[in-house]
């Protein structure tokens, strides 16, 4: 029940790294020389810091880069991007970086006056704002004081939302807004975590597994997996029913959607941790692939399992 | 121990599938599944015993997991001064690293350390486990064993995490061999000075050199050059190790993430030590959470807690008799290659 294991030896890996190794795809694309006029639309290069990128005298240098001696130089590694003559460098891991209008789920670090402050995984904390979300008896209703000594009830500390990007401030904070009948309290499953450059904007960012599991992705990296709800329920009777919404309780859920809930959860820290990025139909490949393996839940997060369950969806770096 | 921010239906979601039939954890594990862990000695090359261990690290993820580095580091003590104690001492210390906690304040941060750094030394420091082979002179000098942990990440289950770590130093921790060096009064000088008393004025006795009236015992020591770094700390089988029970009664599970420690009340750790030939022995014990518990429910988990600690005794044994050959066979190639 209980395993020991070795570091993974770097040793034996020092003999790889003499040569560099790429993604298919882009392999033509790093070989070809980059001169001034190669950053054209469509082509991806990838950069270690450090890298020279280009000549300072043409370029700009923007987010992620640096000068030395005339050149322009990645301090991250990650994709290089051009915007006339601006050259910046998208770095694969970093923190969230919020776009007006980006689907976000973010959970409550402290209640302020008509405010909460919501960690969103990005580099400063989140507000919400109390006018910006829905309030109960009437989605149109003016914010009384009442509403303001009574916060805690719709959101506490701990709690975890789905919100919107609304605006920034102008330290560069977002605000958020849950003035929709999709955005609001979570309930119903559980929190998993992965890099926020994994996650690809999508048409609809609220995914539907047929295994009676719902995935709310948000844009920074949370996703929560959680039982499915049908959307009439979802909405309430009357269009807005505050007791659901801000209820902390969970339906009843039976063994074989916590079950589904955990392999799911287990699916995604395994694409995460082969850097797949997540779409709903990379998603729904692996839940079937997975089921037809007939595993157990926790074996999916054996290294070898999850080396095969991203060689069967046809993703990943091959080495 | 951390408090770590989860809200209300979380947390009912964590113990509803914990109580569910069959129990089910947030990633498919069962209730006494233990999460990879993956450990190596020898880590530090100026320490006398290090080791690096890791619960719960992903393959290939850079981060993740409970990240602890532990090291024994000897330190000679003056017994006469007053500085050590006569057959050395064990200081333990913990410290966590502000990375592994970063919603927590610098108070915080010193209580969560002073807590854990207690609970090691109480522990580890304890005069049943002290090792015999810490004298150096008696009534003279003494080792120091310093112990020193540093957690790096918390992906839950420090304290489990933390005793193997030690255990792992310690069992690694080799003590440098010394030779007492005595001083001798050449015979003649000694019969002269016996001799008549008085007859010669000869001001030998204020010599700073001359040591005739030292006593005859070892003044001070030598470290002799040796192949090997020393001999293993006496009685290295003994230290202890610890299993933390999270107690959600009826149930009870181990190896617990943040979000699951954060949603039982109540968790008892228990250290037990485990010496061939003799029946274990419970070392320390640790109930944490605002419940209360039944002498009769305790006695019980602590049944429990020795069947779950002797098999994770037995598995870190095997873990670290593997280190002990592994880093052998390296020792002993690069002897041969030197040749």
């Amino acid at each position: 029940m209980i395993c020991f294991a070795s570091f993974p030896a770097t040793s034996d890996a020092s003999g790889s790294y003499g040569t560099t190794r790429h993604h298919p795809d882009v392999e033509d694309d790093v070989r070809m020389d980059l001169d001034e006029d190669d950053f054209e639309e469509g082509v991806q290069r990838l950069t270690v810091p450090g890298e020279s990128i280009t000549s300072s005298h043409a370029f700009m240098r923007g987010h992620g880069t640096y000068v030395d001696d005339e050149e322009v130089i990645a301090s991250v590694a990650g994709t290089v991007e051009r915007v006339n003559k601006l050259i910046t460098v998208r770095a694969v891991r970093s923190r969230y970086n919020p776009e007006v209008g980006d689907l976000v789920v973010g959970r409550i670090t402290e209640v302020q006056p008509r405010r909460w402050k919501v960690d969103a995984n990005s580099r400063q904390d989140a507000v919400l704002m109390l006018s910006s979300v829905n309030l109960p008896g009437g989605v149109q209703r003016r914010k009384l004081e009442s509403d303001e000594l009574q916060m805690r009830t719709f959101f506490e500390e701990g709690d975890l939302l789905v919100a919107e990007v609304q605006a920034f401030f102008a330290d560069g904070a977002m605000s958020l807004h849950t003035r929709s009948l999709r955005y609001g309290k979570l309930r119903n499953g559980q929190l998993v975590t992965v890099p926020p450059i994994l996650i690809r904007r999508l048409k609809s960012h609220f995914v539907s597994l047929p295994c009676g599991v719902d995935l709310i992705l948000g844009l920074n990296g949370y996703i929560w997996v959680s039982k499915h709800v049908k959307q009439s329920d979802q909405e309430g009777e009357e269009g807005f029913d505050a007791e659901a919404v801000y209820s902390n309780k969970n339906d009843e859920i039976d063994d074989a959607t916590r079950a589904a809930i955990a392999r799911v959860s287990n699916i995604i820290k395994v694409l995460a941790s082969h850097f797949v990025p997540l779409t709903d139909a990379v998603l729904l490949e692996a839940y079937e692939w997975a089921v037809d393996q007939e595993n157990s839940v926790k074996d999916l997060l054996a290294d070898e399992t999850g080396e095969n369950l991203v060689a069967s969806i046809g993703l990943g770096i091959r080495p | 121990m951390a408090a770590v921010l989860l809200s209300k239906s979380e947390r009912a979601y964590i113990q509803s599938s914990l109580k569910a039939t069959p129990p089910l954890r947030a990633d498919g594990r069962g209730l006494l599944d233990f999460r990879t862990v993956l450990l190596e000695t020898g880590v530090a090359p100026l320490a006398n015993g290090s080791a690096r261990l890791n619960i719960g690290k992903m393959a290939r993820e850079g981060g993740g997991g409970t990240e602890i580095v532990a090291a024994a580091k000897l330190e000679v003590e003056d017994v006469e001064s007053g500085d050590g104690v006569d057959g050395g001492r064990v200081a333990c210390s913990v410290t966590c690293s502000p990375a592994a906690y970063p919603h927590l304040s610098s108070n915080a941060l010193d209580e969560l350390q002073h807590d854990l750094s207690v609970i090691l030394q109480q522990t580890i420091g304890h005069p049943s486990l002290h090792p015999r082979n810490l004298t150096i002179i008696p009534r003279k000098k003494s080792w120091l064993l310093n112990l020193d942990a540093v957690v790096l990440a918390d992906a839950g289950n420090v304290v489990d995490a933390l005793f193997m770590a030690a255990r792992a130093a310690l069992w690694d921790a080799k003590v440098p061999r010394t030779r007492a060096v005595q001083y001798r009064a050449p015979e003649a000088l000694k019969s002269a000075k016996n001799d008549v008393p008085g007859a010669m004025d000869v001001d030998e006795g204020t010599s700073g050199f001359d040591t005739r009236d030292m006593a005859r015992t070892a003044a001070d020591f030598e470290l002799p050059d040796y192949w090997d770094e020393g001999e293993t700390l006496d009685g290295r089988e003994k230290w202890p190790v610890c299993v933390t029970l999270n107690l959600l009664t009826p149930r009870h599970f181990l190896d617990a993430t943040p979000a699951e420690e954060a949603s039982v009340p109540q968790r008892l750790h228990l250290m037990f030590s485990f010496v061939p030939s003799a029946p274990p022995t419970l070392q320390a014990m640790r109930l944490l959470g605002p419940e209360e518990l039944d002498l009769k429910d305790l006695k019980e988990s602590i049944a429990f807690g020795e069947q779950y600690a002797k098999e994770l005794f037995t598995a870190l044994e095997t873990k670290l008799r593997e280190e002990d050959n592994r880093r052998n066979i390296k020792a002993r190639d690069r002897f041969a290659l030197m040749r």
